[in-house]
């Protein structure tokens, strides 16, 4: 969110500054961190978080070792056999393969659009709010609206966006129908919905630019290009590093977009049904807990995997 | 003062716990609402027209039994559905009536409902032999009655009555012509389309379950067979599959069916008349009727065969299983079923054939047009394989609408589209049953 960016931003030009503030009335602090009364008030939150986050992920990898089932009260410990069974079900792969594929074909646009997008806005176009406003609009509307819209703009025999290539003299598109574009609709929608929250983050992060830096490459005599390939890109790298890494999280996400579009589905021939759905249909329309937890196990581990790489890339590339 | 303030606030806390917790005591001492009321709580899945229809059931049975509170539940059809009355059966806590598709019974039937007792409906009027003999075959399980059909919902044909007549589709009494035969019916197909000059038939070629629908009535008519034993692999007739895939591809040719409507879009198409037929199941009648559309509906003819197989299934009740049973809200269940079957007149107006027979006959019923027009359809229905992943909302039906949208979209041939189905039911048998 923005308020990432602009923490970070604080926390470097304001760092000192706090130290200093804090010295000065220390004695009001202590009272707070070293108090009695402190535990008391993290207590509530740490509960919640311990009964509906820490407990659910302790005891969901507990039942990644049994066959619980969630119509029947008996379940049985069997090791690893959910592990084996998940390497070798070739829907686990499929369905992980087409989110894999989703994170790549959603990321690119939705980093390089926003970009994009921020840089035209920011070149001072009149009504910045306007524009501001309608990039992030769709931002803020529940899955289920977004989806319902473009179910009729995706509409094979009377949609909007058939009927537009219609008058530009070009063939129908199966959107929704045709098993090659099923992914890419839902990459669409997605692009479509969540462009306007990576805008925002690079709206502000250019708008953190100093002014003096591009006073002083114009009396350079470095025009507009110049100055974006040679200011601008270089200081958004770390907003671009956030970016990724926040898209790529989201991306792996997918599920609610692509389980409403098709309602449940999958799209044609399975194309659009991401491994998350998988999960949910085996653990809750088919039952089986234990093997559904397991692959959401195997799953985490990858999401861990490439959040590792990706903190070891951005720090080497810092460094 | 400021004592005075930090008093009167711990006062205030304190008196507030204590009002909390009197409340609290008071609400766990009258579990059954005012007036001794014999609380019941119902869940069912209908929305829409069938929602509406189903509210007027409830009421119906709230001014028959006043002492009776009932508490009605409608939650999202389908997958969400199933599974929260699964958990809920699992878990001991589950509503004291819910509706049910006969097909979930695979699931439901072994642990999670309890049987209906014969003496109980009986005294009440409801005896066996009043069901369709199909329908009663597939709520029956070891010989004990796991569920109370209330209606029957077969596939049914939809015709535009003056498309079809510009398209000399009827007969001299204005209902459809009999269409007899694969070649018959892709002709009417035809000759809808040419009137329409857009699509002969309104058809959901993108939509898991008018896809499964069709494709499982003419699976049957063709004798195919699925058995579905645990651990696999699947027992299928594979000629029969491919023919009836091939079939569906034949029709969803651009011009007799299109190949992309989407659920939503087919009945839209039918009642906006730019298709002479839809095939779908009755409940679409609430929007040809709203739409104005001159329509008239009958039942899915003999495509491959003699006998017009087709595929259905029945809303019916259940008994769901309750870790403790208050015998004043199961008799309340006993007697609301009961209503709402006698009282399913209303219910039959939404397209749905009336399961009990003291309906079906009723000259009323009877006197309802087009929705009586396709009543034999209860004697010939064909329900969904037996397992635990099939019926109505299952991942059965949406996988296999993943191969049919294949077929009709023409992305697979039908021998593609068999092998692809027949190997996903043989790996999903490999990973045994939940139940």
């Amino acid at each position: 969110m923005s308020a990432v960016g602009s923490a970070q931003n604080t926390a470097r030009a304001g760092g000192p500054a706090l130290v200093g503030r804090a010295g000065a009335d220390g004695g009001a602090r202590r009272s707070l961190s070293v108090g009695r009364g402190g535990p008391w008030f993290v207590l509530p939150f740490v509960l919640v978080y311990a009964a509906f986050l820490l407990w659910p992920l302790v005891y969901g990898l507990g039942m990644s070792f049994t066959d619980t089932s969630l119509v029947s009260p008996e379940a049985e410990f069997v090791g690893l056999d959910n592990y084996a069974q998940l390497a070798s079900d070739p829907l686990v792969w499929r369905t992980l393969g087409i989110t894999l594929l989703f994170t790549v074909l959603s990321t690119v646009p939705l980093v390089l659009v926003a970009l994009v997008m921020a840089l035209l806005v920011h070149t001072g176009t009149r009504g910045q709010w306007f524009w501001r406003f309608a990039y992030f609009a769709p931002f803020l509307l529940p899955v289920s609206t977004v989806v319902l819209i473009w179910q009729w703009l995706f509409q094979g025999d009377f949609g909007l966006l058939n009927a537009v290539l219609g008058w530009v003299g070009l063939g129908p598109v199966g959107w929704t129908t045709n098993p090659d574009m099923a992914l890419w609709s839902v990459v669409l929608v997605t692009v479509w919905w969540t462009v306007g929250f990576n805008f925002l983050l690079y709206l502000s992060a250019l708008q953190a630019i100093p002014a003096t830096v591009y006073e002083a490459a114009s009396l350079d005599g470095a025009d507009g290009w110049r100055r974006l390939f040679s200011i601008t890109l270089p200081l958004l790298k770390v907003t671009t590093g956030l970016v990724v890494v926040l898209q790529v999280l989201a991306s792996l996400k997918l599920f609610d977009q692509a389980y409403i579009l098709y309602g449940g589905s999958g799209g044609p021939a399975g194309n659009a049904s991401p491994i998350l759905q998988y999960v949910y249909d085996t653990g809750f329309v088919n039952y089986r807990l234990g093997y559904a937890s397991a692959i959401s196990y195997a799953f985490f581990l990858l999401i861990i995997v490439v959040a590792v790489l990706q903190a070891r890339l951005t720090s080497r590339k810092e460094s | 003062m400021m004592t005075e303030h930090v008093l009167s606030r711990r006062a205030f806390l304190r008196a507030a716990v204590a009002a909390g917790g009197i409340t609290a005591l008071a609400g766990c001492g009258s579990p059954s609402g005012g007036g001794g009321a014999v609380p019941l709580a119902y869940w069912n899945f209908f929305v829409g027209g069938d929602g509406e229809r189903m509210v007027g059931l409830v009421d119906t049975f709230r001014d028959e039994a006043p002492r009776t509170d009932v508490t009605a539940t409608t939650l999202a059809w389908g997958a969400p559905y199933y599974t929260k009355l699964a958990m809920a059966c699992a878990g001991g806590r589950a509503p004291d009536l819910a509706t049910l598709h006969a097909s979930r019974l695979a699931t439901f039937g072994k642990e999670l409902v309890d049987e209906w007792d014969l003496a109980e409906l009986e005294a009440r009027g409801v005896t066996p032999d009043q069901f369709p003999a199909p329908v009663l075959e597939r709520v029956t399980i070891d010989g004990r009655l796991m569920a109370l059909p209330l209606d029957t919902h077969p596939l049914v044909l939809f015709y535009n009555t003056e498309v079809c007549a510009q398209a000399g589709l009827l007969a001299a009494d204005g209902t459809l012509a009999p269409i007899q035969g694969a070649e018959a019916f892709l002709d009417a197909g035809r000759r809808a389309a040419a009137v329409t000059g857009a699509n002969g038939i309104a058809f959901g070629a993108a939509d898991a379950l008018a896809t499964w629908m069709v494709f499982w009535s003419l699976f049957r008519q063709l004798g195919g067979r699925i058995e579905l034993p645990e651990g696999g692999p699947a027992e299928v007739d594979r000629d029969a599959m491919v023919e009836a895939m091939a079939f569906l591809q034949t029709m969803c040719d651009g011009t007799i069916a299109s190949k992309t409507l989407d659920g939503p879009a087919a009945p839209a198409s039918f009642a906006s008349g730019q298709a002479g037929f839809l095939l779908i199941g009755p409940w679409e009648i609430v929007t040809a009727q709203n739409a104005g559309t001159p329509f008239s509906m009958t039942q899915f003819p003999a495509i491959f065969g003699d006998v017009p197989y087709v595929r259905a299934d029945s809303h019916s009740l259940v008994l769901p299983r309750q870790a403790k049973v208050d015998p004043a809200a199961r008799s309340a269940a006993y007697d609301m079923a009961v209503s709402m079957l006698t009282n399913s007149l209303d219910w039959a107006r939404g397209g749905h054939i009336p399961a009990l027979s003291s309906v079906a006959e009723s000259p009323e019923y009877l006197a309802l047009q087009p929705q009586s027009a396709y009543r034999e359809a209860a004697q010939v229905v064909e329900f969904d394989p037996d397992a635990y992943f099939s019926g109505s909302g299952s991942t059965l039906m949406s996988r296999a609408g993943q191969t049919l949208q294949g077929i009709t979209s023409g992305a697979l041939t039908p021998d593609e589209g068999a092998d692809d189905l027949i190997g996903w039911l043989d790996q999903q048998l490999t990973l045994g049953s939940p139940v």
